[in-house]
């Protein structure tokens, strides 16, 4: 696989600073990884007088302009690894409400059915409902009071290698034009030459796909598999839902040929997190997973929940549920992956917040080590995979290894695995079940009903009445993303040939279906064969990395734009 | 030369805003940025420490989070920041932030203050204006351009329609900056964490309450705009009906 970025521009003098650690991406799993890691320095720190170890050189770059701006999920908070990383952290944390009564429902188009008892993974009992904004921006304040430094506007933009060895982080250039051109205003990205480089970058991690290309990590592992969630954040008359009331939902409006379902926590404040995550290996290439969560909010459960309520957040975000097979190798020479650039989510209990944070832990623990020996080689920095087999982190996601394979073939088919994988401790009919990636699965236009079959209903762009439902560009603008216009598109098309003469024939431009931003437009151009020619618009991009996912020829990389740009998700 | 630039912390533009309990200001939980004009106030005097030298300082009053502009700030290049603590700046009205901001410099001397042209949240446009007023220097506001000369500075103020004033002025001065008289630069890595070690004062209210008053302003409630629709069809011959139309533009809709 070729992969393009972003051509570095020619003949630039790149300053150059040494660092100890470079933690890229700001989330739960880096300031995880940061925080504790302060804790072993100051605990070395106090035992060992004659040998110190200084934090000076130890950073976390963050794309977003501000820590947590760049964080969506929906967010539930199993607490275990924070119990163990900062114990009591319940008294100062930015928690909004105590899961106190939780429900799942299978949902037809007009009716619902209630589970009579909970799945034993969607239990929640004695999780939180937070805003993983507020509660990252809350661990972001932690991290620098112990005296690391975290640069916030910044993106890792490239890895610094030497041999099989990772050697730093290269910064974004800032103040480059759409042309790749100098502006007066240039600045120069930082190679920041670091012994140990961490990459918590979140889903899709743009670092973490160019280090698992060049060592070809992929290998002998099962394709990432992932789902694209879409979240608005709606408050609501008093008395629609408790603080800690969660519900899910299965069923309606997808059917049972796309995999999904939703969420709806109620927060405090009268405030409701709901979304819709659907699984980015659907067949239909018209199918607009901002529209199916239109959809399921006109089922008259959801109405009535959200009538005369408004909507005051937008926000969307891949995620990763392939799930323990699909994890890469975790560290090699110089360089540990954590979090969700890993795929350490558990997809049966649709959550991962835990699981960065703990392992964003055991990479610092890792790290630390290495500080201690001065040798971050794989030979130190290989402890990380023992780490976490041997963690908790295994134990949990092994139950569930083989969770969404089992879905590959449909919701029926899905149900049956999973229930014989409940009792045979996540083994089904086999010890691993083989995946396929997402994009696979989409099934040319030829080949579907010109009507849309079964799913006529979840085709195309939603219209919105304004006030329950909204079109792609109103629930945009409440995403706050916000770029400089004047820089080099951030979605790199490999060849814009295959948009405009195949794909726009074969599955009539599906980017514009599935981007939850309107990045993606095919305009008309009498020039071209079938009188569509491909259009950017890179200021309105989320960051989810859709696009980079589930491109059925894999043509396009997502990549940094310049730091600071991107969504703002306050209170998400 | 050794020039002061006052800042504020303002909510972000598209914040989604909420209004507090008693309704005379906002909730605070929305993220905040740098006042757009201050920003450009503070790249002016980075350009001008470059160009003759001296000393930039950075302040601002507010609460703890307010500290975050001193260190963006620093971290562009300004060489010392002077925060005025307190949660109950937030409240005060601009005579008497600029009374605080008055009290806290006494014993500096500087050769020019700049502030931006206005906040992005009151938008009151009169602290710095009324800064120089209790200093007893002159002033000048909406500046786009400053050219030091032999007996002072000579600035560019913007005035409507496309027209621009040129004004030769005395130091020390106060200059109100627009948004646009130059182009920002970004902070660089090695800027940021330099701005860690950079020296920041901050002053209590108590230092500086002796100085103070009563707000002169108040904010006694806000609305939301409650978004309204009409629609009205005028019939008749073409004549009538403009004649009909400019007169409801003047005296009703009243933007004639």
């Amino acid at each position: 696989m070729t992969l393009i970025f972003r051509k570095p521009l020619p003949d630039v003098e790149r300053p150059e600073m040494p660092a100890d650690v470079v933690i890229v991406g700001g989330g739960p799993a880096g300031m995880a990884c940061a925080l504790r890691l302060s804790q072993l320095i100051d605990e070395h720190n106090a035992k060992n007088p004659e040998s110190q170890l200084s934090k000076e050189n130890i950073y976390v770059l963050e794309k977003a302009r501000e820590v947590g701006q760049h964080c969506l999920s929906g967010a539930l908070l199993d607490p275990r690894s924070m119990r163990e990383l900062l114990p009591g952290f319940e008294k100062e944390a930015p928690l909004d409400a105590t899961v106190s009564k939780e429900a799942v429902y299978f949902l037809t188009e007009k009716g619902k059915l209630k589970f009579p008892i909970t799945p034993p993974p969607l239990r929640d009992h004695g999780n939180y409902v937070i805003s993983i904004n507020r509660f990252v921006k809350w661990l972001g304040s932690k991290v620098e009071e112990t005296g690391i430094t975290v640069f916030t506007g910044f993106a890792g933009s490239e890895l610094l290698y030497d041999g099989d060895r990772i050697t730093g982080v290269r910064t974004d250039d800032k103040g480059v034009d759409k042309e790749n051109q100098q502006k007066s205003n240039f600045e120069p990205g930082y190679d920041l030459k670091a012994k140990v480089v961490i990459l918590a970058e979140g889903t899709r991690g743009s670092l973490t796909k160019q280090l698992i290309a060049k060592f070809d990590l992929a290998k002998d592992r099962n394709p990432q598999t992932y789902g694209q969630g879409v979240k608005e954040l709606w408050e609501v008359p008093a008395g629609r839902i408790a603080p800690g009331e969660v519900i899910y939902t299965m069923g309606w409006p997808l059917t049972t040929r796309e995999y999904g379902g939703a969420w709806i926590y109620g927060g405090k404040d009268n405030v409701v997190s709901l979304g819709f995550v659907t699984g980015l290996d659907y067949p239909d290439p018209r199918l607009d997973p901002q529209r199916v969560l239109q959809d399921f909010k006109q089922h008259p459960f959801v109405t009535k929940l959200l009538e005369g309520g408004k909507m005051i957040r937008y926000g969307a975000k891949s995620l990763p549920y392939g799930g323990w097979w699909a994890i890469p190798p975790l560290a090699g020479n110089g360089w540990m992956i954590v979090g969700d650039s890993a795929g350490f989510l558990n997809s049966a209990r649709l959550k991962g917040i835990h699981l960065a944070i703990k392992s964003g832990m055991l990479a610092a623990e890792t790290a630390f080590e290495a500080l201690k020996k001065d040798d971050s080689s794989a030979a130190t920095l290989g402890a990380f995979q023992s780490k976490v087999e041997s963690s908790w982190i295994k134990q949990e996601l092994w139950k569930v290894r083989n969770m969404h394979q089992g879905f590959e073939h449909g919701f029926y088919a899905g149900m049956f695995h999973t229930g014989l994988q409940m009792f045979t401790g996540g083994r089904g009919l086999r010890n691993r079940y083989p995946g396929t990636p997402g994009y696979q699965h989409m099934k040319k236009l030829a080949e579907l009903p010109a009507n849309g079959g079964a799913e006529a209903h979840l085709l195309g762009p939603a219209k919105g009445d304004g006030k329950l439902t909204f079109d792609k560009l109103t629930d945009l603008y409440h995403s706050g993303t916000k770029h400089e216009e004047d820089q080099p598109a951030h979605l790199v098309i490999q060849d814009t040939n295959i948009c405009n003469t195949r794909c726009v024939k074969e599955y009539g431009g599906p980017c514009q279906n599935f981007c939850p931003a309107n990045v993606y437009e095919m305009v008309d151009d009498v020039e071209q064969p079938n009188g569509k020619r491909i259009s950017l618009n890179p200021s309105n991009c989320v960051h989810c990395k859709t696009c980079d996912i589930m491109d059925p020829y894999q043509i396009i990389t997502w990549v940094p734009p310049e730091g600071g740009g991107g969504p703002n998700y306050d209170g998400m | 030369m050794k020039i002061l630039v006052c800042m504020k912390q303002v909510p972000q533009k598209d914040a989604p805003l909420k209004l507090n309990e008693t309704g005379t200001w906002i909730r605070e939980d929305v993220s905040y940025e740098v006042n757009e004009p201050d920003a450009y106030a503070l790249e002016e005097a980075l350009r001008q420490k470059e160009k003759h030298g001296g000393e930039v300082v950075v302040i601002t009053s507010g609460p703890a989070r307010a500290q975050q502009v001193l260190r963006e700030a620093l971290a562009k290049g300004a060489d010392r920041a002077i925060h005025l603590e307190d949660n109950a700046f937030v409240g005060l009205d601009a005579f008497n932030t600029a009374r605080a901001f008055a009290a806290a410099i006494k014993d500096d001397q500087f050769d020019l203050i700049f502030t931006g042209l206005q906040s992005d949240d009151y938008g009151y446009a009169q602290t710095g204006v009324v800064l120089a007023e209790l200093l007893g220097w002159p002033h000048a506001t909406i500046i786009m351009q400053i050219e030091k000369n032999e007996s002072g500075i000579r600035v560019k103020r913007e005035l409507e329609a496309g027209y621009f004033q040129f004004v030769d002025m005395p130091l020390p001065a106060v200059l109100t900056i627009q948004s646009g008289i130059n182009k920002l630069r970004y902070a660089t890595l090695i800027g940021i964490k330099q701005a860690k070690n950079k020296p920041l004062r901050k002053v209590s209210l108590a230092e500086v309450q002796s100085a103070l008053g009563a707000n002169l302003q108040k904010i006694e409630r806000l609305y939301v705009p409650q978004k309204t629709k009409n629609t009205e069809f005028l019939e008749g011959p073409a004549g009538e009906v403009a004649k009909k139309l400019a007169e409801k533009l003047r005296n009703e809709v009243r933007v004639l």
